[in-house]
């Protein structure tokens, strides 16, 4: 950057400098920004895949442990519990969107129970078919309401391969 | 105007002379030069630059936009991490970039394999790549390769430094059908991929 030293009158000592390489820096450095920033916050949700397949002769019981099965069809979520075969249907509301407040709550009550208060296992399923379709989203809310509660290793199923499971 | 030759310099012989007042004359004996105040135009595009720097983020470079891509929402704040990506748009299914399969002919495909074959081939082969990358130390940063040490201790790795090896980013559409996403699963795992990163966006 240039700098001139008393230039107006004799013996000034004022010092003038030339900023204009600067604005023209910085106006560059601002459009290059503007037009290269990401306004999108994007995060990651991780899961373990289970591979377990609709071929169920694959699927192995755990006897020892009970497990937290949640299953999301386009009408309801399915939550249950293997072994102790404790069931709950979560309905749509009358507005057509699943009751994520219901499903946050009943998870929450499973993660302060004495089978889940140290572990952090939960099994996600949806049941989807081409006339009662379940989006992706659907997916991804449920998993994001289990990590919310405490059920970091969210793992990811097909339907027939849940340790608890309705009759599909 | 009368035309004649031109000058050495652009508008020469234009007579803007009569809108500039002179200095010392009688009209009024003010300097014609104008003074601008530069110091808030600075002071401005200084903070716009140390803002644009501070939401700079590489993350995005992480994902490619695409046509029929909308990411799901969710509230989870986990950074992404540099992984392979599979990417499902609403009429197709790519990876790395490359087509792999139409949505619509995986959807019909009713194998009882519950695969994508086309997918596990280009996953099998990567995971083999990276299986073999991580064992030898090379590519990868020391901190991933150290959580690659920790999993095998089943100690729970930071956020955005999960080891590399059976790592996979599924970036698809907010509308894709559950079907599509199980084949997927089912495909990555089959292949070796058993940590998959499903991109999201934060409210």
């Amino acid at each position: 950057m240039g700098a001139a030293v008393g230039t107006d009158e004799k013996g000034s000592v004022n010092v003038e400098l030339n900023i204009i390489p600067f604005i023209d820096l910085m106006s560059c450095l601002t459009a290059f920004l503007l037009v290269t920033a990401v306004w999108v916050n994007i995060a990651q949700i991780n899961i373990q895949p289970k591979g377990k397949t609709r071929d169920t002769s694959n699927v192995q019981q755990d006897d020892e442990h009970v497990t937290l099965s949640v299953l999301v069809q386009s009408d309801k979520i399915w939550v249950g519990l293997s072994r102790v075969n404790e069931f709950q249907d979560i309905p749509k509301l009358a507005s057509g969107e699943h009751d994520w407040d219901k499903f946050e709550t009943t998870i929450k009550q499973h993660k302060t129970s004495a089978f889940f208060a140290d572990r952090t296992d939960l099994e996600i399923a949806a049941e989807s078919t081409a006339a009662a379709p379940v989006k992706y989203q659907d997916i991804i809310r449920a998993m994001d309401l289990a990590i919310k509660v405490g059920f970091l290793d969210v793992g990811l199923s097909d339907p027939a391969g849940l340790a608890a499971r309705p009759t599909l | 105007m009368p035309v004649h030759s031109a000058g050495p310099r652009l508008y020469h012989s234009v007579p803007f002379k009569h809108l500039v007042r002179k200095a010392g004359s009688a009209a009024g004996g003010r300097a014609s030069n104008i003074s601008l105040n530069l110091v808030p135009f600075i002071d401005m595009m200084t903070m716009l630059v140390c803002f644009l720097l501070m939401v700079f983020s590489s993350t995005g470079q992480l994902l490619q936009a695409q046509k029929g891509l909308e990411l799901p929402f969710a509230d989870s704040r986990e950074t992404l991490q540099q992984a392979p990506v599979i990417i499902v748009t609403r009429n197709e299914i790519t990876y790395q970039g490359q087509l792999i399969a139409t949505t619509e002919a995986v959807l019909r495909d009713d194998s009882p394999t519950f695969k994508i074959d086309a997918l596990f081939e280009r996953l099998d082969s990567a995971a083999k790549k990276i299986k073999e990358d991580v064992g030898m130390g090379r590519n990868y940063d020391k901190k991933l390769l150290e959580a690659c040490e920790k999993a095998k201790q089943n100690i729970r790795p930071e956020p955005g430094r999960v080891c590399p090896d059976g790592l996979a980013i599924l970036q698809a559409d907010e509308s894709t059908d559950a079907r599509l996403i199980n084949k997927i699963v089912v495909t990555a795992k089959a292949a070796g991929f058993d940590n998959l990163l499903f991109a999201v966006k934060n409210k």
